[in-house]
């Protein structure tokens, strides 16, 4: 079994918003980071993932299995780390513990409480007492305590602190030497994904755009920069979209090839940062 | 399926230390015995909706390996064994403050939880949260209030459906009463179930 999640055609329509037949396959042992702008449909399909949403059309998969049989199974493998915090505020750690616990087959006390001391976690406080940094740790140490194989979390490093945003990422690093576990996180935030992505799916307007190693999108991405003279409706045509300035334009493609056929040494070629390509395909043709 | 009934203790913990006086007032209030079996009855299972209304305990619950099937089933089960629990301490406390009740009581304060429970438990996951409480509380008054008036009334005004239930012996009306009570609360946990088995959360 190479992809832990598979989602094949699916379509799930909402009022003004509507993910239209989206494939996209996580593969197992990587991290797979999610990127998109907001609204883009991140959740939507994290949602449906986890069976919150159900798709109107089309099959999701994980680890090979179908909901409407394996829902239990399937669930029992996923630890979940969701933006917000939805466990119950006016409970401790203690009581969530007593809830969360007995509903895997597999969860670890050991294990759970090495995470709370690790992350120095009180047990006893309410958790609407916690910032959102701890909020984040206890939701992680919950998802991590019942040796999951897959973690689905939906902007975990959203609203963190840079100093815990980078320790979060430490963390999953780690936890990825267990060549089994596969992470799968959405964010906005591309810079974490420079960090520990293997992966990179880019979702906007409900459509997948790519779904790619890293250093694939490293190689077929690039910024271009040159002269206004050199645009024209043919050249144009190589590029995702163009920004243009009276000092000159700047473009994003994804054929690198036929620019350097184009323009040979006449434009500047340079990386494009996950950012980059965010920004611009803002703009983009919808593809055929 | 154990651990979801158990965890209306765990999130009730504090709330459950006031429901021993709360019983307690009632019994010394002199209220209808059937009447205190009827409340406390009501406490935990409506309790628990207070804190389940909330969308993201909907979020954790399915996240969990639980089926939508088994989380409405806890519900049900739960109110139903909350029952028998809430029968033997109203019963003691009666008992202690030697009130007399018969077994009577307990029928009718228990079929009509379960009646207000299957006209109530979907409600929860058809209105939207936030106002699901004062709902089911204007709906309880409500009831309270009109529905002994309405019965009194249907009593005196439709002979024809008085003459029909009392030409039942005691033991069939009864019985007849007790499968009517529990196909509605069955038929409520099937709606309940279909309900809940569309959300998107």
């Amino acid at each position: 079994m190479e992809n832990v999640v598979e989602l094949n055609n699916v379509t799930k329509n909402f009022k003004g918003f509507s993910i239209k037949n989206m494939d996209l396959q996580v593969k197992q042992g990587f991290v797979t980071g999610f990127i998109g702008a907001n609204g883009a449909g991140k959740s939507t399909a994290i949602k449906m993932m986890m069976k919150l949403l159900q798709p109107d059309s089309g099959e999701v998969k994980l680890f090979g299995l179908d909901y409407q049989t394996h829902e239990k199974v399937i669930k029992e493998h996923i630890g979940f780390v969701y933006d917000g915090n939805v466990f119950y505020e006016g409970l401790n750690l203690k009581d969530i513990k007593r809830i969360v616990g007995p509903a895997y087959k597999r969860w670890d006390d050991t294990l759970f409480y090495q995470y709370i001391e690790q992350f120095e976690l009180p047990l006893n406080k309410a958790i609407k007492t916690f910032s959102k940094g701890m909020q984040m740790k206890a939701s992680l140490a919950i998802a991590l305590s019942h040796h999951a194989e897959l973690i689905i979390m939906d902007e975990p490093t959203a609203g963190l602190d840079p100093i815990f945003r980078r320790e979060l990422l430490d963390l999953l690093q780690e936890l990825m030497i267990d060549g089994n576990r596969t992470i799968f996180f959405s964010t906005h935030i591309t810079t974490d994904l420079d960090r520990i992505s293997d992966y990179i799916a880019f979702i906007q307007n409900g459509e997948l755009i790519f779904n790619q190693s890293i250093h694939d999108v490293a190689e077929n991405y690039a910024l271009v920069k040159g002269g206004m003279d050199l645009l024209d409706r043919d050249t144009e045509k190589a590029f995702v979209h163009v920004h243009r300035a009276p000092t000159g334009f700047e473009a994003l493609t994804d054929n690198i090839k036929e620019v350097k056929n184009i323009f040979g040494e006449s434009v500047v070629i340079e990386q494009a940062s996950l950012e980059n390509i965010m920004y611009y395909s803002k703009g983009r043709k919808s593809y055929v | 399926m154990f651990n979801l009934i158990r965890r209306d203790v765990i999130l009730q913990k504090k709330m459950l230390l006031t429901y021993l006086p709360f019983i307690l007032f009632f019994v010394m209030m002199d209220s209808h015995p059937a009447m205190t079996f009827l409340i406390a009855s009501i406490f935990i299972p409506f309790n628990a909706f207070a804190y389940d209304e909330k969308a993201e305990t909907n979020i954790l619950l399915n996240s969990l390996p639980y089926t939508r099937v088994e989380i409405i089933a806890s519900r049900y089960i739960g109110a139903i064994v909350y029952m028998v629990v809430a029968i033997g301490l109203a019963s003691l406390s009666l008992y202690a403050f030697s009130q007399p009740f018969s077994m009577m009581d307990i029928a009718i304060g228990n079929s009509l939880f379960l009646l207000f429970a299957a006209f109530t438990f979907p409600l929860f996951y058809i209105i939207k949260p936030g106002h699901i409480f004062s709902v089911v509380l204007i709906s309880f008054l409500l009831l309270a209030a009109v529905g002994p008036q309405v019965v009194i009334f249907l009593a005196e005004h439709l002979t024809v459906i008085t003459n029909f239930i009392a030409s039942f012996s005691v033991p069939a009306l009864y019985t007849g009463a007790a499968v009517i009570v529990m196909t509605l609360y069955a038929i409520s946990w099937i709606v309940t179930t279909i309900i809940y088995q569309k959300k998107a959360f």
